[in-house]
């Protein structure tokens, strides 16, 4: 993408029609939006809007006016506040469905691999790469204070001696650190085919280039044992 | 010979169509479902109407004056048409009533069953039923009728109240799109009513349009001119408790405030007009049509909208739509001219 002298993309109009139309032919998207009397409803009872400046209410309204620009405007962050609950698509009078829209335009964001999309995906490449390796979403070594900040404050220590705190588990577990269960390479070759078909490793593509080298490596290992 | 005239239900439409047929010298049988007449003014008490302000009972009380003092109209108190045939072009009825079945030839039929109140216990964001301050509009009416406006939980006077608009009507989660045209007009004159006898009361209105068509505009102003109603652009998207025994409103102000969350001592719920289960009933016993709303569907809605598809069944007041009283009351005149003009044809 360009930048002008004020570090502000210069994105050029067709590439804004594009992403209009790519949405509007969403099979998706004539179930997702109807008509819009901007009661506010939808608006009053979303849980993220009490936290950002975030509203179904002008997602759908952006989306009802056809107009590149401001669909456009929703592109970049906006998308990313919501918290897919739908709980707007369950209050709105009129069937409509905002998050439904927002899922339309994540969805563009990250085939096309936009800025916004692989910063928000950025905290999940180590998710990715233990899934397409170990087939674990989750393992011990991968508690670290960087990435749980939400975990609380005594997540410095939780994740220090992870060796031992394992052996103390009170149940039959790995007796290792790197794996949560043991996943057979069966099992890994039918989730790789499964990620091929559902174009999960061309997102991975798009969004972290890097990433997706080392993934490709470690399935092709999996894919030749 | 004079004719027979069948009118089902005796509220304004079904009481005005009785009378003007009666001074015609038709002989009137006015079949009504409740042991009163004057139709839901009657039931729930309604006090004053709008746009005037005046009582009710000058309106709904002077028809049922006149029905009942009326030698040509004879009214069956809570009772129903139990069968309807053709019978060439004319009908005989079975009317059912306390005192046993009578069965009569009519000449022609007005059919004015009226409406009901959308029950808000159905929406279960407004939690009518769930807190005792959340009332709706008859609810509100029947107070101010019987002179005891207070909070239900408490029996205290309340200090603000909220008026929330478009409640069963135009959702399509309750399957009525519809708009129920008075309650605006309605919850705007109950908001001026309350200011007036209790001044100490802040009135709000949520909204997603105000519309008080016609000259109900002038409530509209009056009520934010004169009256300080605050007028809120934002449908409530749920009512949950809050401190202090409050009930809390919540919603996007779409204008100003964002969103919001506002504590009143008592909430009024614009609740709608639907058919009501008579509208099928009536349809399917008179076999004339229902339209897609759930109320009876006129032969043509901008020629004909008293005539059924059913020559010789007309169609009077809300039974075939929400619609104001005195657009009932004209509706129950028109049906009559219609209903005695192919009486005299077919005689």
């Amino acid at each position: 993408m360009e930048y002008d002298e004020n570090g502000v993309s210069i994105v050029p109009a067709e590439l804004k029609k594009e992403i209009f139309e790519e949405a509007r032919k969403d099979f998706r998207y004539e179930e997702y939006v109807r008509g819009c009397l901007n009661c506010g409803v939808c608006t009053g009872g979303c849980p993220p809007h009490r936290f950002f400046d975030f509203s179904p209410r002008i997602v759908l309204q952006k989306m009802k006016s056809k107009d590149p620009e401001l669909i456009w405007t929703m592109m970049d962050e906006y998308v990313w506040a919501c918290f897919q609950c739908f709980t707007c698509a369950m209050i709105c009078p009129f069937l409509n469905s905002p998050g439904g829209v927002i899922a339309i335009l994540r969805e563009i964001a990250v085939r096309r691999g936009f800025e916004s999309a692989k910063k928000v995906l950025k905290p999940y490449s180590r998710v990715l790469l233990k899934l397409t390796a170990y087939g674990n979403q989750l393992s011990p070594d991968m508690i670290q204070p960087d990435f749980f900040p939400d975990w609380g404050p005594h997540i410095g220590y939780a994740s220090t001696d992870l060796a031992v705190k394992r052996k103390a588990i009170p149940m039959p577990t790995l007796q290792v650190t790197n794996l949560a269960w043991d996943v057979a390479p069966e099992t890994m070759k039918e989730l790789y085919d499964i990620f091929d078909e559902a174009g999960v490793f061309k997102i991975i593509e798009a969004v972290d280039p890097s990433l997706y080298e080392i993934i490709q490596d470690i399935v092709d290992d999996v894919r030749s044992s | 010979m004079s004719e027979n005239i069948l009118v089902i239900g005796g509220g304004p439409a079904g009481l005005n169509a009785a009378v003007m047929l009666s001074e015609l010298g038709v002989n009137v049988a006015l079949v009504e479902r409740d042991s009163f007449l004057g139709g839901n003014p009657k039931k729930f008490k309604y006090k004053f109407l709008f746009p005037d302000m005046q009582p009710a009972d000058n309106v709904i009380g002077e028809l049922i004056k006149k029905a009942e003092s009326g030698g040509n109209i004879k009214v069956y108190y809570s009772s129903e048409v139990s069968d309807f045939k053709e019978n060439g072009k004319k009908f005989d009825a079975v009317i059912k009533s306390a005192s046993g079945s009578e069965t009569k030839t009519f000449d022609s039929v007005i059919v004015a069953t009226g409406f009901e109140h959308f029950d808000p216990a159905r929406d279960a964001k407004y939690s009518y039923q769930l807190f005792d301050d959340v009332i709706d509009i008859k609810d509100l009416e029947r107070m101010m009728g019987e002179n005891n406006f207070v909070r239900p939980s408490n029996g205290k006077p309340p200090k603000k109240v909220a008026f929330i608009l478009c409640v069963g009507s135009r959702d399509r989660h309750v399957g009525n799109q519809y708009c129920s045209r008075v309650c605006c007009t309605v919850s705007v004159k109950q908001a001026i009513e309350m200011r007036e006898h209790f001044p100490d009361c802040e009135a709000y209105i949520f909204y997603m349009d105000i519309r008080t068509y016609g000259f109900f505009e002038d409530l509209y102003w009056k009520a934010m001119e004169e009256h300080d109603v605050q007028i809120v652009k934002g449908r409530i998207a749920e009512i949950t408790s809050g401190p202090d025994n409050t009930v809390v409103c919540k919603g996007e102000d779409t204008l100003l405030r964002g969103p919001f969350e506002i504590p009143f001592d008592m909430v009024v719920l614009a609740s709608g007009m639907e058919g009501g289960p008579q509208s099928p009933e009536i349809s399917s016993k008179l076999g004339i049509e229902l339209d897609e709303h759930g109320f009876l569907k006129p032969e043509n809605v901008t020629l004909s909208p008293f005539k059924s598809n059913k020559p010789g069944v007309f169609l009077a007041g809300a039974c075939t739509g929400p619609k104001a009283i005195s657009d009932s009351i004209t509706e129950g005149a028109a049906a009559a001219m219609n209903a005695y003009t192919y009486a005299v044809k077919n005689r």
